[in-house]
């Protein structure tokens, strides 16, 4: 039995300790906003953030984040950071197919929670490992910087 | 059923490591890629000893189970290795992997791999028995494959040469981020009083394990400015001959071309 916390509410596992937190996450605990697309870190889709920092959840296994704190989209999507993060990607356009973007607003999470004031390139690393096939990217960078700039004082 | 074990301490790792068949598994980045269903992890992310960055005098001692994320936030840590650690995939990834599960998964194309090649680089290898030092230019063998044994367990990376400032790095890859090298070059210069006292050059992702010959590089070595300039000529034809690439996703004919390019311009670079 693998005990940790998810989306800040502690649960157990029955998983084996070598699978795929992806897997877990979407087969056993039903959190499908945690998105399959490459299964070797390649596209972001299933970041999940681990003990505050961004992790591919295709790359983590069961074993690896016993005691761990994991937050999915599901989780972040009750706070009032996502609010304004979610506001900001409908305003521009943001989101197209939406597959990445479970990923694209958990990243730009971790980007913020770093540093409230990122510049454009910090934006672009930031959002680095996380592929979007729709939007070219420049509407992405561009509602990270309306959060930064709507939500501050939250980060 | 035990199917996974997780220490907590640098010697009990090596007790299980010596009586069990176990996969070390650091940041995993890499070997769930893979991901075997049958796998039977010792996961090492609770080792004290593997997760510290120090520096001592002249060197730096980064612990095999740090992370690249760890690594860039280091203020002991050189620039010229901070640069290639930029290189890493992309954050998500430098969160997890580790410098010693990528040292130990014997890829060519490690970016930080390259860079500690011209550090002077030694790395500390521990078993339940014993331990040793190794010369990074001794710890490959072939792609994939190093002198690592299976109740090994690498725990600190060594730089000895933390004196790096005067550096050259370049990575040809097809995009800015979770690029995989085509051609990596890594060198390191001084110049004191028009004398050359260090050259150290390394090339990755050109062969099955990162190519350095410090053998060709000893030919400026000691050498003025000048004198450099003259053996100019030998030195470059020398590593035309030594260089002969791997095809892979590019042609190995483009693979020499940009190895003796950035050659070339890293010696300009220095006035040689």
């Amino acid at each position: 039995m693998i005990e940790f916390v998810l989306n800040n509410k502690n649960v157990q596992s029955n998983a084996k300790y070598n699978e795929r937190l992806l897997d877990v996450l979407r087969d056993e605990f039903r959190l499908t906003g945690v998105k399959c697309g490459c299964k070797e870190g390649e596209c972001g889709a299933c970041s999940v953030i681990l003990d505050g920092k961004l992790v591919n959840s295709c790359l983590v296994a069961m074993g690896r984040i016993e005691g761990r704190n994991v937050l999915t989209i599901e989780g972040y999507s009750e706070t009032k950071k996502f609010e304004v993060l979610s506001e900001a990607y409908s305003a521009v356009g943001a989101v197209q197919c939406g597959f990445c973007t479970p990923g694209m607003i958990l990243a730009s999470e971790c980007i913020l929670a770093s540093n409230p004031n990122p510049t454009e390139n910090d934006i672009r690393v930031g959002i680095s490992g996380n592929l979007c096939r729709c939007t070219g990217y420049n509407a992405i960078v561009e509602a990270v910087k309306i959060a930064a700039k709507e939500g501050k004082g939250l980060w | 059923m035990v199917n996974n074990y997780h220490p907590s301490s640098l010697k009990d790792a090596l007790d299980i490591l010596a009586k069990e068949s176990v996969t070390p598994y650091a940041g995993g980045t890499d070997l769930m890629v893979e991901h075997n269903q049958d796998a039977k992890y010792m996961f090492l992310d609770r080792i004290p000893e593997l997760g510290k960055i120090v520096k001592e005098d002249s060197k730096l001692r980064i612990g095999a189970g740090c992370t690249y994320t760890q690594v860039l936030e280091s203020d002991a840590i050189p620039e010229l290795l901070k640069k290639a650690t930029i290189e890493v995939a992309a954050p998500a990834i430098r969160n997890m992997g580790t410098v010693g599960g990528n040292l130990c998964n014997g890829s060519p194309k490690a970016d930080f791999g390259l860079v500690l090649f011209v550090a002077d680089t030694t790395l500390r290898l521990a078993s339940a028995k014993s331990e040793r030092i190794v010369p990074i230019s001794e710890f490959y063998i072939d792609r994939g494959k190093t002198v690592l044994k299976k109740d090994e367990l690498m725990v600190e990376i060594i730089v000895n040469d933390i004196n790096l400032a005067n550096f050259y790095y370049m990575k040809v890859g097809e995009r800015n981020a979770l690029a995989i090298s085509r051609v990596a070059f890594a060198a390191v210069c001084d110049i004191k009083h028009n004398k050359i006292t260090k050259l150290r050059t390394a090339f990755g992702a050109i062969d099955r394990t990162i190519f350095q010959r410090n053998d060709i590089d000893a030919m400026l070595i000691d050498k003025t400015t000048e004198e450099a300039k003259e053996l100019k000529a030998d030195y470059l034809k020398a590593y035309d001959e030594a260089i002969n690439p791997i095809r892979g996703r590019v042609s190995a004919e483009y693979r020499k071309d940009v190895c003796m390019n950035l050659l070339d311009d890293f010696l300009e670079t220095n006035g040689i």
